[in-house]
C-alpha cells in the first residue's frame, strides 16, 4: 500500500498508537461486549482522551489536537482493525458525528461544557435526529421545543440512537418554530441528566451488538436557549453540514475494515484445503477477491480524495455522499462473497466474517440511507425531476 | 536527575528474519521497532522522571536511520535523544557495543542508566552488564520493582522463587523485567512534541574510541551459521484397552501432570 504518499511520520507513529491500542484495550474485550450488548465508553474514553485521540482536529483551545483530517483518517483505519463495527461506531459517533456542529458553530461556553470534557474522555455524546417517523426523512422530524423566557421546553422522542444508553449530551435536532419541512429546526445541546429525560429502552439489532442503542423520550425538558448550537432556525442546516463528515468518517471506516475482511479471507482460503488444493487455487475464488481489492481501492482513492478536498475546505457533500453511497453497497457485496468461501464456518455467529456480515448491513441505511445518498447527488448534478414535494 | 534508557532498533518480532552472507541478520528499515524490552526502561525512566523531577535521555547505537527509533522513545515523553552512529561500527558484537556505550554515558553523564533486560533480535542480554563492567559501576540486574532516592538504587530482582531486594549507591545501572510496569502509549500531543526535541549524533571520534576497537573485525562473537528451527509434532496413540489407560497415566506421571 502507497500510504506514505499521503501519510508523514507523525501520521505514521499515530497510527501505531491507534493500532497498539485497539490490540491492547479493545480487542481482547469485544467478544464480552458483544455478549453483553454493550461497550464501557465512559471506560475506554477516560483511556483514549489523555492519549489526544478524541478530538485530532478540534480547536486546542478547547484541548483538541488541532490537526489535519488525515488523522482522522488514520484513526479511521486503525479503528477497522477492531474485532466488531460496534465499538469504532460508537466511538467515531462521539468524535466525528455529534460533534462537528459543536466545534465548528457552538459559543465559547457551549465548547467549555460539552466539547471540552468529551475531548477529554469524561463525557460521552450521542446524536439525536432520527424519529419514529422521520429517518433519513429528516425534514419530517416531530421534536419540538417551545421557548420559554430563556429556555426552551422540549417534547418528543429519538430513536436508534447510538451510544444512547450511556451518553451525557445529545446534541439534539428538534423544531424551534412552525415553519414546515427543514425550516424552523435547531440543534441543541442536551444534558442526560435533565429532569424530564429518560431512554426509554435498549433496542436488540440485527449487527453492532456491542454498540448500545436506545430510543430517547423527552418529556418536557427544560434547558437554557443559549444550549443552541449557532443561530436559532438553523438546524437543519447544520446537520447536513455534521452528515458530510459523518459519512466520510463512515466510508473511510468501512473501507479499511473491508481491506480487512478480504485479506483475512485470503489468509482462510489458502490454508483451507478442498479436493486436494488450498481453496484460493480456485480460479473463481482468487479472481473475486482481487475484484473486490480492485473496488476497495478505488473506494480509498475516493476517500483519500474527499479527504483532500476536507483539507483544502472546499464543499464535499457530492463526493463524500458517492463515498458513503459506494462504501454501503460495496461492503454487502465483500462480506457476501467472503462468507461464501469460508462455508459451513462462516455462517457460525462466532466467526468473525458472520459478525462482519451482520454488522455491515447498516452502513446503507444509517447516516443517510442509500437512497438519500441518490437523492443529493441527483440534485447537485441537476437531475432531480421537479422540486422537492411539499409536505 | 539524569536518567538515560538505552534503546535498540530491533526487527519487528513477526518480521521474518533474513541473514547476509556474512551470516548479520539483514536489517530492514520497514520492519524496525523499538525493541519491545526497551519500552519498559523508557517507561520506568519516565517513572522516575514523574518523581524526581530531572532530565530523561535516550541513548541508542544504530545505523543513521535510528533516529526513527529514539523519536518513538521521544513521543513517550523522554527529554531528548542520543545516537551513536558510525560506519565502523558495523557488525559490532555485544562488548564492542558495550564499549562504545560505555563511552557515551561517560560523555552523556547520568546518575541511573536503564536497560531492557535483552533485546528481540539476538538475546543476548549481555550488554548491560557489559556496559557496567566498563564504567566500573554497579548492575542491578533483572528489576521488577525500583525505588530510587537520589543517593541509592533499591530493586528487587526476580528470582526462581520469589525476588531478592539488592540496593546499591548511584550513580549505577538497572536492568528491568517485563513485570515491572506497563509500557504507556504515545500521545497525540507526545507524537507531535517528539518532533521539536533533540538528536544529537556521535561519532566515534566525538568519543574518542579508536574504529580498530569495535565493529566486525574487533568483535570476538561471530555467527557461523543459521538454520530454521524445525520442530515436528509427533504424537503417540494408545490403542485398545490393553493397558492404554496405564500408559497415559505413566505419562502424565511422567510429566508431572499429575
Amino acid at each position: 500500500m502507497s500510504s506514505s504518499l499521503y501519510f508523514t511520520d507523525e501520521h505514521e507513529m499515530f497510527r501505531q498508537t491507534v493500532r497498539r491500542f485497539v490490540e491492547q484495550e479493545i480487542n481482547p474485550h469485544v467478544d464480552e461486549w458483544e455478549e453483553a450488548g454493550t461497550w464501557p465508553a465512559h471506560e475506554l474514553f477516560a483511556k483514549m482522551g489523555p492519549l489526544g485521540f478524541l478530538g485530532l482536529t478540534y480547536p486546542e483551545e478547547y484541548g483538541g489536537q488541532g490537526l489535519d483530517f488525515w488523522y482522522t483518517a488514520v484513526f479511521c483505519e486503525e479503528l477497522a482493525r477492531i474485532n466488531c463495527g460496534g465499538v469504532p461506531m460508537g466511538i467515531t459517533v462521539h468524535t466525528d458525528m455529534c460533534t462537528p456542529a459543536l466545534a465548528h458553530f457552538g459559543s465559547h461556553e457551549l465548547k467549555q461544557q460539552f466539547l471540552e470534557p468529551s475531548i477529554r474522555g469524561d463525557m460521552v455524546g450521542c446524536i439525536g435526529v432520527t424519529e419514529p417517523d422521520a429517518g433519513s426523512d429528516v425534514a419530517a422530524i416531530r421534536t419540538r421545543a417551545v421557548a420559554d423566557g430563556d429556555d426552551w421546553v422540549i417534547t418528543g422522542r429519538k430513536l436508534y440512537i447510538t451510544n444512547g444508553t450511556q451518553a451525557d449530551w445529545v446534541c439534539l435536532l428538534a423544531r424551534t418554530s412552525d415553519e414546515g419541512s427543514y425550516r424552523g429546526m435547531s440543534l441543541i445541546m442536551v444534558p442526560t441528566k435533565t429532569p424530564g429525560f429518560s431512554v426509554s429502552r435498549k433496542l436488540r439489532k440485527l449487527g453492532n451488538w456491542s454498540s448500545d442503542t436506545a430510543e430517547l423520550v423527552l418529556d418536557e425538558v427544560r434547558v437554557p436557549r443559549a444550549n443552541t448550537i449557532g443561530q436559532e432556525g438553523m438546524g437543519f442546516m447544520l446537520q447536513m453540514q455534521q452528515f458530510q463528515r459523518e459519512r466520510l468518517v463512515g466510508a473511510l471506516l468501512s473501507c479499511a475494515q473491508m481491506e480487512r475482511i478480504v485479506r483475512d479471507t485470503i489468509a482462510y482460503t489458502r490454508e483451507r484445503q478442498t479436493f486436494g488444493q488450498p481453496l484460493i487455487n480456485n480460479q473463481v475464488i482468487h479472481f473475486r477477491l482481487c475484484e473486490l481489492l480492485t473496488e476497495i481501492e478505488l473506494l480509498r482513492q475516493l476517500n483519500y480524495h474527499c479527504v483532500r478536498m476536507m483539507v483544502a475546505g472546499q464543499d464535499v457533500t457530492r463526493e463524500a455522499s458517492m463515498a458513503k453511497l459506494k462504501a454501503g453497497r460495496l461492503v454487502r457485496e465483500v462480506v457476501d462473497s467472503c462468507l461464501q468461501y469460508y462455508g459451513g464456518m462462516g455462517y457460525m455467529e462466532e466467526t468473525p466474517i458472520s459478525r462482519a456480515f451482520r454488522d455491515s448491513r447498516l452502513l446503507s441505511i444509517g447516516a443517510g440511507a442509500d437512497e438519500i445518498m441518490l437523492g443529493i447527488i441527483a440534485k447537485i448534478e441537476g437531475i432531480l425531476p421537479g422540486k422537492q414535494k411539499s409536505r | 536527575m539524569k536518567i538515560v534508557m538505552c534503546v535498540k532498533e530491533t526487527p519487528s518480532t513477526t518480521a521474518e528474519k533474513r541473514f547476509g552472507a556474512d551470516m548479520r541478520l539483514e536489517r530492514r528499515k520497514e520492519d524496525a521497532i523499538i525493541n519491545p524490552f526497551d519500552e519498559y526502561s523508557i517507561e520506568e525512566g519516565l517513572r522516575q522522571q514523574e518523581k524526581h523531577g530531572g532530565e530523561t535521555i535516550v541513548l541508542s547505537m544504530g545505523p543513521a536511520t535510528a533516529t526513527d527509533t529514539i523519536r518513538k522513545a521521544l513521543a513517550m515523553g523522554a527529554d531528548r535523544g542520543v545516537l551513536v552512529s558510525d560506519p565502523a561500527l558495523a557488525g559490532s558484537d555485544a562488548v564492542a557495543t558495550a564499549r562504545v556505550l560505555a563511552a557515551a554515558l561517560q560523555k552523556i553523564g547520568f546518575d541511573l542508566v536503564l536497560f531492557g533486560s535483552a533485546a528481540a533480535d539476538a538475546y543476548g542480554g549481555i550488554v548491560p552488564s557489559a556496559v557496567a563492567e566498563f564504567l566500573g559501576l554497579p548492575l542491578l540486574s533483572f528489576a521488577t520493582k525500583l525505588d530510587e532516592d537520589g543517593t541509592t538504587a533499591k530493586i528487587e530482582r526476580q528470582a526462581e522463587v520469589g525476588y531478592n531486594t539488592v540496593e546499591t549507591q548511584t550513580p549505577a545501572l538497572v536492568s528491568v523485567m517485563k513485570s515491572i510496569n506497563e509500557p504507556r502509549y504515545p500521545s497525540m500531543k507526545g507524537i507531535m512534541q517528539s518532533k521539536k526535541k533533540t538528536i544529537d549524533t556521535m561519532s566515534l571520534a566525538d568519543l574518542g574510541i579508536e574504529s580498530g576497537t569495535v565493529g566486525a573485525g574487533a568483535s570476538g562473537e561471530k555467527a557461523l551459521s543459521a538454520e530454521k528451527i524445525t520442530t515436528q509434532r509427533k504424537g503417540e496413540i494408545y490403542m485398545g484397552n490393553d493397558g492404554a489407560a496405564e500408559r497415559v497415566v505413566a505419562f502424565l506421571v511422567e510429566q508431572k501432570v499429575l
